[in-house]
């Protein structure tokens, strides 16, 4: 099998410790590290993300995927950098104010990840204004939030609201998210985009960003 | 003493549907306090399900409002609470589990439900109830399920991790959450009271249908089973999201009155449970019911209603009740429980 191939197989798979010694391999014989990234990571991580969008993955098999992914990413990063590789872009992601829940957002993260974005994660519990003070110091393009509770959901409202307020609406798209969201509700709210799961999220993004899919 | 709901339970047929929403955290709005308030407070929580019983009139109550945090916190876990007028619903960070996953799982501490964290309290709420509305409608303690409980206990992401890497460790978490549950589920049942069990992690939104009937459907059965040799004939599950997948196994857990969420396939629950003779309660969308009409909402109702097909065991419920939710929008919905005729 294509080594590369190989790659995205074992990170496909979970194999942690056989995906860090491939990836460091690859480095070895002179394999780019973009080629890594691209024909290794992103492409088990696309097949993870069909799995799952199939009901053939779980919850448990896909962050055994991404520590896999997680693995060989930190021993790219110095290369990928040195290559002067970019991210696709830059996403925010967080849980909105009140929700202690980060499953969801993390899966997402994951499967963006997977597909070449950067992600800054400011995690739980986020207020409107931890999300402003990050838009102004990361200068995302897309801003992603996460809520798990009916009653938590709408502090998306409030936190696009201030967002509108603090003069950065223009400056972000906004994709919301979570088990009690909707697109009706996204509408509702003056979001950008909406996203029923963690596949359809990097279809979306990509959507927002005019990018091909 | 309202039969309706135990009517249901045996299918023998009500009057009506029962009506039983969803309120946990919307407790609180009723006596003008917050969640982290009225959850910490005996009197303030007792008083809370007084209002909800009086201006909801639903065909059962249930003593809880963060209702998966209780024993995870009585086993050593930080409770967030939130002060001043904020109402964000109490919760348990992952950051703040008690168990990391290298030690052993008898070393966690088995908590008393008369002297550990808020266990007495919301045994004393339980009390209070049984006293004043115990002979007119059925009272329900809540508490979490083993899945969900364990979840907290290590981190609901590190657990999903630990399924793949350390089956065993999760089985033995399993294990010692399921003991904590049946011994506060006990106590309920001394004070005269039914329980619930809330187990939402475990959704097939989350854990495969495998993993489920793997580790987590023989821990369950034991706990419903437990309770039913306490003197609880009929032992409610409550599993959020599309539980469609795993219903085979959700009715193998032996629970009566399973839930059967917005998202699930009401037909297909229909078909299963009326073949098992189970009740199940099946859910309003909740997402809407602060941006919906009460006009919107008697209809969408109406027609949740006719998918029962008159089956004696369904129960009318929601998904649960965002704080602040009008009184108006519980109303209509219970009216049209009210006017709906069965076939």
């Amino acid at each position: 099998m294509n080594e590369l191939h190989e790659l995205a197989h074992l990170v496909e798979q979970g194999q942690t410790q056989r995906v860090a010694t491939l990836t460091q391999q690859l480095l070895d014989k002179g394999v780019g590290s973009p080629t890594i990234l691209n024909e290794g990571l992103i492409a088990g991580m696309t097949v993870v993300g069909e799995k799952m969008r199939g009901g053939e993955m779980y919850l448990p098999e896909v962050l055994q995927a991404a520590s896999a992914m997680h693995a060989s990413l930190n021993i790219l990063k110095p290369h990928l950098i040195k290559a002067g590789a970019k991210p696709v872009s830059k996403i925010l992601m967080g849980t909105v104010k009140g929700d202690m829940h980060d499953i969801g957002k993390n899966l997402v993260g994951i499967m963006l990840q997977g597909a070449g974005f950067e992600i800054v994660d400011l995690g739980l519990n986020v207020s409107p204004q931890k999300f402003i003070e990050a838009i102004n110091t990361h200068g995302p393009s897309i801003v992603g939030m996460s809520a798990m509770l009916t009653t938590t959901m709408l502090n998306m409202k409030t936190t696009i609201e201030a967002i509108a307020a603090a003069g950065l609406r223009t400056k972000v798209k906004v994709i919301v998210g979570g088990a009690p969201v909707s697109q009706k509700f996204s509408d509702e709210i003056g979001a950008d985009g909406y996203a029923r799961d963690a596949v359809l999220a990097v279809d979306k993004v990509k959507q927002l960003l005019g990018l091909a899919a | 003493m309202n039969k309706r709901l135990e009517q249901a339970l045996t299918c023998e047929g009500s009057d009506r549907v029962p009506f039983l929403p969803a309120i946990y955290e919307h407790k609180a709005w009723f006596v003008g306090e917050t969640p982290s308030r009225v959850c910490r407070d005996v009197g303030l929580f007792t008083t809370a399900v007084f209002a909800e019983y009086e201006r909801v009139q639903p065909d059962a109550l249930t003593v809880g409002i963060d209702v998966y945090n209780v024993e995870a916190e009585a086993v050593g876990c930080r409770v967030t609470y939130y002060g001043g007028d904020d109402t964000s619903i109490p919760a348990i960070a992952p950051e703040d589990a008690v168990f990391q996953g290298s030690e052993d799982v008898a070393s966690l501490r088995m908590p008393d439900p008369r002297r550990d964290g808020r266990m007495p309290l919301t045994l004393e709420v339980a009390r209070n109830v049984m006293k004043v509305l115990g002979r007119e409608v059925p009272i329900r303690g809540a508490v979490s399920g083993p899945f969900s409980m364990a979840a907290h206990l290590v981190g609901p992401e590190h657990l999903f991790m630990l399924t793949v890497t350390h089956p065993h460790l999760v089985k033995d978490l399993i294990a010692f959450s399921a003991e904590v549950i049946k011994r506060y589920g006990r106590a309920f049942i001394d004070l005269g009271c039914s329980v619930v069990i809330f187990d939402s992690q475990a959704s097939p939104e989350l854990l495969s249908p495998q993993m489920y009937r793997d580790i987590v459907l023989a821990p369950t059965q034991g706990v419903v089973r437990y309770f039913q040799q306490c003197g609880v004939p009929h032992v409610p599950l409550i599993i959020g999201g599309n539980t469609t997948k795993i219903l085979d196994s959700y009715l193998e857990t032996e629970a009566n009155n399973i839930l059967c969420d917005a998202k699930a396939d009401a037909g297909q629950f229909l078909e299963k449970c009326s073949k098992a003779r189970r009740a199940f309660r099946r859910n309003l969308d909740s997402a809407d019911f602060l941006q919906t009409t009460p006009e919107e909402l008697h209809r969408h109702t109406l027609k949740s209603l006719e998918e029962s097909q008159g089956y004696a065991g369904f129960i009318l419920g929601t998904g649960v009740v965002p704080y602040g939710t009008p009184l108006a929008q519980l109303t209509a919905i219970r009216e049209a429980t009210r006017e709906y005729q069965r076939g």
